[in-house]
Order: structure tokens, then sequence, then C-alpha cells
């Protein structure tokens, strides 16, 4: 990737700690104090944000364009340029960068929301399937994600204690993560006494239920130097969709990891995913992230570069934030922020999301502390 | 079997529920408990000193926290109104009715309601109204405790009074 961008940044990044059920605040409320952290950490007010996007889903709010709710609470006034993606926050932001790119906005800023106690995920989740078939089968996430873990550890002679250990990694760095839900350690021999929920997952291998709000701030260069002493410039960043059919695609295997990894570490002028210094990736189950960790070209059992310090989605999986959080604790660890779980002198890193069922959409970002286009 | 059907299939039969139980919020949830007192409780902006109703988090107009709570009068001034000649969803009221805006006193945001007790041709910007409650031990702690607004009888508001407040 030849072509040269504008430079843009991660300046700042604020979320509410993921707890299982807020019973005080409705999801905007939750939202509110987080945007006023984030403006907060970059000094500004909200007149200083050129645009915004906001990442919820209507299903889970149970109410039809729900997202407008939010304007109320993004400091929407006087009237700004807006953008909702029914998506997960990481994908709100690649839309914020693109938009950057055109050079009409300088700064951003991107929330997720959404209350996940409120309703039931898995009957939202069911929805998302083909109508005819798929969905009136009653899969939900835990199962078709089971499909995926059963067809990946067949092909890739991966056991039930190699999906133990992942998760036991997961959590034991979630216990240095205060935003987390799951903040308990948790050895592998622990959790693999889990009863099962879908065979081959177990129970201690899967996120809970959780919540939280979340903003991101990205500026464009010339900007970002005054808003953060130490920006995360963004290198690269692509995302690829594939097939809603679940049968029609190789679940073992992540194709759309694979080409959007290849296309942002080309535009970072990175040869592989192992030249960076760490990874927060979004994958539901260990067996997901043992398949996302392949198509990065990494070892799935034994990953380097530093994978999930923060302790992932399986220790908060925060529904339209899950993915926005890779983004902002990248940026944690890339500005030297990341408290007891920040890995010593990152330099560059990579950000995945994934949104569907079985690993169905993803996005790759690669961020470092030096500009990439100069 | 290689027979194509006699009969093409029409439709597919989907059911879709999707139970939900909302957090009403702690600044709701104060709202609706005032009711049981016959008291209308706004939330007031901490930078430009505008009571919203109902009682929310934050101003959208100066994005600063509301964080008092302040009582309004249940008495009011319609702003702005209509005549609905058509059923309405989810309610049992007779036609025709008067929907209108209603600015409370003390208030910054008119709040909407049904205006009973007089035709509607006789209802106008500037007329002054008040709610008529639930009678006492009857109040839940929710929107149905107030039934209605009705004029008070009192002389109208100038426009300027409420022109702010539509």
């Amino acid at each position: 990737m030849s072509q040269k961008l504008r430079n843009v940044a991660v300046v700042g990044f604020a979320q509410m700690p993921t707890v299982a059920r807020d019973e005080h605040r409705m999801s905007t409320e939750m939202l509110y104090p987080v945007v006023r952290e984030a403006l907060a950490q970059v000094g500004v007010g909200r007149d200083a944000i050129d645009y915004q996007v906001s990442a919820s889903t209507d299903y889970a709010d149970g109410r039809p364009f729900g997202f407008v709710a939010a304007l109320d609470v993004m400091g929407s006034w006087p009237p700004r340029q807006d953008l909702h993606l029914e998506m997960d926050g990481s994908f709100a932001a690649y839309y914020a960068w693109v938009k950057l790119q055109t050079g009409e906005v300088d700064t951003a800023i991107v929330c997720g929301h959404g209350k996940t106690s409120e309703g039931e995920p898995d009957r939202v989740y069911n929805l998302q399937l083909e109508p005819y078939y798929h969905a009136a089968m009653g899969l939900d996430p835990t199962s078709t994600s089971a499909l995926q873990a059963s067809a990946y550890m067949a092909r890739a002679g991966v056991t039930d204690a190699d999906l133990a250990a992942v998760a036991a990694r997961n959590r034991t760095a979630g216990a240095k993560n205060p935003d987390a839900q799951l903040r308990e350690a948790a050895s592998a021999a622990d959790l693999q006494k889990t009863p099962f929920k879908v065979s081959p997952l177990r129970e201690g291998y899967l996120p809970q239920i959780g919540e939280s709000a979340t903003c991101l701030v990205l500026a464009a260069e010339g900007k970002a130097e005054k808003l953060c002493k130490h920006p995360a410039w963004v290198q690269g960043a692509h995302h690829i969709a594939e097939m809603q059919t679940l049968g029609a695609r190789d679940l073992t295997k992540s194709a759309s990891t694979v080409l959007a990894a290849k296309t942002a570490l080309a535009m970072a002028g990175v040869g592989s995913a192992a030249e960076v210094d760490v990874i927060e990736l979004l994958a539901q189950n260990p067996a997901a992230e043992m398949i996302v960790l392949d198509a990065l070209g990494l070892d799935p059992k034994n990953p380097k570069p530093v994978v999930n310090p923060s302790g992932g989605a399986i220790c908060a999986d925060p529904i339209m934030s899950t993915g926005l959080v890779r983004l902002g604790e990248v940026f944690r660890q890339l500005s030297g922020s990341a408290g007891p779980r920040q890995v010593a002198n990152a330099k560059r890193a990579i950000a995945h999301a994934a949104q569907g069922h079985a690993l169905q959409q993803n996005i790759v970002w690669v961020l470092g502390t030096e500009r990439r286009w100069s | 079997m290689n027979e194509p059907p006699k009969e093409p299939v029409k439709y597919v039969d989907s059911h879709v529920r999707l139970p939900y139980h909302y957090v009403a919020g702690d600044y709701r949830a104060t709202q609706l408990r005032a009711f049981k007192e016959k008291k209308i409780l706004g939330s007031k902006c901490s930078k430009t000193g505008k009571v919203f109703i109902p009682p929310i988090v934050n101003s959208p107009e100066s994005f600063a926290p509301c964080d008092e709570f302040v009582a309004v009068s249940d008495k009011g001034v319609v702003t702005t109104f209509c005549v609905v000649c058509i059923p309405v969803i989810g309610r049992e009221i007779e036609l025709p009715y008067v929907a209108a805006s209603v600015a409370l006193d003390g208030a910054d945001i008119s709040i909407f309601a049904a205006i009973q007790e007089c035709k509607a041709a006789d209802v106008r910007m500037g007329l002054r109204v008040e709610a008529v409650w639930k009678p006492e031990g009857e109040r839940q702690g929710n929107h149905e405790d107030i039934l209605y607004f009705r004029p008070t009888g009192e002389p109208d508001a100038p426009f300027e009074s409420f022109i702010h407040r539509l």
C-alpha cells in the first residue's frame, strides 16, 4: 500500500467499568459521564468535536431508532454531523476514521452503548441469523460458537485442555483490569471443571452478560498532538465481511481476518502480526481466539506478542462496546497508561474486533506511537 | 418426487418474542415516586438554570449536568395543541380529544398532556390548565397518576411568556 493517507490518532478513551446490570442508570445515563470523561482527558469542550459516530443496536435497546436518544448525551448542540452504526464501536471508529480521511473534519468521538441486561441477548442474536432455517432452529451465539469450536478442534487437534489454557490466560490478565467484569483469576484446571454450556464450550470459557458505555476520541495530525501527549497513530485499518450462511464457509478458519490483517499490516508497512508488541482481540470463547490468532499467522497455543493483557472479551463483553474497548486498550498500552496490565515498551499494536455469528465480520487495526505517513 | 409442488409456499410463520426489563434510572424513579405525593419534579441545569421535565441527567442544550431536583407546579399553560379525531393506540379516550404541550409553571420545557373538561374548540395557545390527579390512595407512582389537564379559569398567559418553552 503505497498510498499516502492522513495521519489520524486515538487521543482519548473512557469507559464505564463493565457490570452485569447497572440498576441506577439507563443506557444514555451511563454514556453521559463517559463522554464527559473522554472530553476531559483531551481537555476540550464539545465544541471542539467535529463529528460523531455511535454504535448501538435497537434490538438490544428494545426500541426502534433508539440511537437518537444518545444525541442528548453526546453534546450534539449546536447540531453536528452524526452517524449511527448497528455494529460494534470498533466498526463505528472505522467510519469515523474514513470521515477524517476526507479532510472534512479534524476530530471525532465514537461511542458504544447498550444495556445488555434489559433484554435477552440470546434471543436478539438468534434473530441475526437467516430467518427461515437457522433462526427457526433456535441457534444462539453460544451454539454457533460451539459448532465452530468443534470443527476447529477437530481440524487443528486442539483439546479441551487447550481451550482451558486460553481462557485461564485471559482470566488471569482480567484480574488486573479494573474495567473488566470477571476480575478473579482462574486456573485452567478450575475452568476445565466448569460444566458445559454448549459442548465443547464450558461456562468458564465464556463471558457473562455485561454492560458498559464507551467513548473514543480520534483526531487528525495537527490537532492530535495538541489534544494528547502520547497519541496512538492509526497506521493501518481494514474490515471484511463474510457470508451469513454458516454452512457456506469454513468455520475452522477466519478468511475475513486473514484478508483484513493482510491489508492493514501492508498499510502499516509491517511484515507480520508477530512484529507488533501487543494484540487486543475480540473473541468470545477460547476457540474463536485461537482461530483469530491462526488467521493473524501466530501460534494459537503459544502466541507472541502479548495477547489480551486486558483479559479480553471472555472477562468483559459489553454489547456494542467490546470491540471499541480493544481500541481503547491498545491506546492505553501505547500511551503508557495501562496501569498494572501495561506491556513494557509497547510501540505498536493490533486491535481486532469481530461481529456476527462465528466471526462473520472482522476488523483489524494497526496502531503505533509513530506517525505512518509524512 | 420430481413433480413440482401443486401449492406454492405462501408464507413461513415466524414468531418473535423479545422480552425487556427496563431500568427506570434513578432520575425517572425519583420523579415517578413523587407522583404519589402529587408532586411533579424536574431537574435543573447546573450551567443555565433551565428546568427539564421529566428530569434528565444533563442538559442536551448546554451539555452540563442537571444535578438538582426541583418541584414545579401542577399548573401551566398550553403552548401548542392539536385536535385528535382518530383512535389512539393503547388508550381509551373519547374522540375528538385535545393533545397539548403544557409548560408547567417553573419548567423550561413542556410536557405532553390531554386536555379535558372543555370543548376542543375552546382550547387555545395561552390557556391556563391544571393537572387532575387520581384520588388519594389510588396513585401508583406512574404516568397514569395524572389523569389529564383541565382549564383553571385564570386569564390566558401572554404569548411572550411561553414562546421559549414550546
